[in-house]
């Protein structure tokens, strides 16, 4: 779920837009870093950014009932890292809000923070650091679309909070946190579980690659060399 | 998944004008209403938007309603929250239901976000609905934005139209085969969907970039910008536009 347009106090929509462009920056940077080493890499981050769009306009059936839609983040930042991912999350809110009317333009910063930059930051921890401990490749990425996906919603229930201290900030906080939980725990494992189906085939279809982009566990590497 | 507004926004009657005007227009208008917060000037920026949108751009009534119906819904879900729960000061009503009461702070603050955010709404409103992205991202490359952050977003836009196509018929292909039958073929069906995509995806880049390269693409896609004399004589040069059929119901 995006803040909505006008929802933010101005004071809390010019902080989050600082915060964002700060990493929103260094991910530019690393861009430009890549782009330069390897031209071709333009072509494949604008249409992976395509892609990101597209799974996330997606409508899952989640368990309560409503209906959301993925992130795409946890695949995104398990790929290309969460500094590259912050640039394409900003884009790809940048087009919700003028191609769908999802989110704002005024609390852009503040959706980029939640969605673009603690989500993928998660997610790219969880699925590096179970790696490290030589989990298998999937469950590791089911992991790290679960907690991305989740980490954003509680920083979307802090930010409101914040915004909204009403009539303590613990209290408002606890407000949100218990009102996203019913909705939002079955969809971070319904996105985990549909990351985790995108994930396998890949692994079938595309081992080689995902090996060169050292995306997989030890033993994994050693199933695809020989 | 309907890309309308990308139609509307290439095809009325203020798609021509200066596209700095326009987001001129929206965002200081939309700054002025998040900082002052008043009720009154709240109605009358909706309905400043709404007669620019219909009357002035000539955007049917119908596509407007379409365009706004999802987000009152979320915003007077959200409000509802808002009176219930936020609760400081007297009580008006007691709902008896967990102790649950409306109190006269949150009453007001509900009324007020529900305004307030409608206001805004309606002038990203208007920015969406007459504005196509390509110029708007002309826009922004105006204002210094780093340059590859665009080239990205601009290659990003034109392939999701490719996308999207090569989706529907996956997605017709599957239905035909009874694949969103149940939810566990559904999560099987979209798997598939979305590995397939990605898998193109990367395909269609590689093709992609050989194409850009081919035509000595260095990382600007040139646009015609008109003398200031020929706006008004050669109207229909003014943009480059692409125009995108309508999504066949």
């Amino acid at each position: 779920m995006h803040i909505m347009e006008g929802f933010l106090p101005p004071i809390w929509c010019a902080f989050w837009y600082i915060i964002s462009i700060i990493v929103v920056i260094y991910g530019i940077y690393q861009i430009k870093k890549i782009a330069n080493d390897i031209p071709e890499s333009k072509a494949l981050l604008a249409v992976s950014g395509a892609f990101m769009f597209i799974l996330s306009s997606l409508k899952l059936p989640s368990v309560t009932g409503s209906c959301s839609h993925p992130t795409g983040n946890g695949l995104g930042a398990a790929i290309f890292g969460p500094a590259v991912t912050s640039v394409l999350a900003t884009i790809v809110l940048l087009f919700q809000a003028i191609l769908l009317a999802h989110g704002g333009l005024t609390t852009l910063g503040a959706n980029i923070f939640s969605m673009g930059i603690v989500g993928p930051f998660i997610a790219w921890v969880v699925y590096k650091g179970l790696i490290k401990y030589n989990v298998s490749s999937t469950i590791a990425i089911f992991f790290a679309a679960f907690f991305g996906d989740l980490l954003t919603y509680v920083v979307t229930a802090l930010q409101l909070s914040l915004a909204f201290p009403l009539p303590t900030f613990g209290q408002a906080f606890t407000n949100f946190l218990i009102i996203f939980a019913i909705t939002q725990i079955p969809l971070a494992i319904a996105e985990g579980i549909l990351t985790v189906i995108i994930w396998d085939r890949l692994k079938v279809y595309k081992p080689k690659l995902l090996d060169r982009l050292q995306l997989l566990s030890k033993k994994e590497e050693i199933e695809v060399d020989g | 998944m309907n890309f309308n507004m990308d139609y509307i926004a290439h095809n009325n009657r203020l798609s021509s004008i200066n596209t700095s005007y326009k987001v001129f227009v929206s965002i200081i208008v939309m700054l002025i209403t998040l900082a002052l917060n008043n009720l009154y000037l709240d109605v009358i920026v909706f309905v400043l938007m709404a007669f620019l949108i219909i009357l002035v751009a000539k955007i049917s009534v119908k596509d407007y309603l379409k365009f706004i119906t999802i987000p009152f819904i979320f915003t007077v879900i959200t409000s509802i929250y808002l009176i219930l729960f936020t609760g400081t000061g007297e009580v008006i009503y007691n709902t008896g239901f967990f102790g649950i009461v409306i109190t006269n702070n949150s009453l007001n603050l509900g009324i007020y976000t529900f305004a307030r955010v409608f206001a805004c709404f309606s002038c990203l409103g208007f920015l969406a609905l007459t504005t196509p992205i390509a110029e708007i991202l002309h826009f922004l490359g105006d204002l210094k934005v780093p340059k590859i952050l665009l080239e990205i977003a601009l290659l990003m836009y034109n392939t999701i139209f490719i996308f999207l196509e090569e989706l529907n018929t996956m997605r017709n292909a599957q239905e035909t085969r009874l694949g969103y039958n149940g939810s566990k073929s559904t999560y099987r069906s979209l798997g598939s969907l979305f590995s397939n995509l990605f898998l193109k995806s990367l395909d269609k880049s590689e093709k992609l970039q050989c194409a850009l390269d081919s035509r000595c693409y260095s990382g600007e896609m040139p646009r015609y910008k008109p003398s200031k004399n020929n706006i008004n004589t050669n109207s229909n040069y003014y943009s480059n536009k692409t125009k995108f059929s309508r999504p066949s119901k």
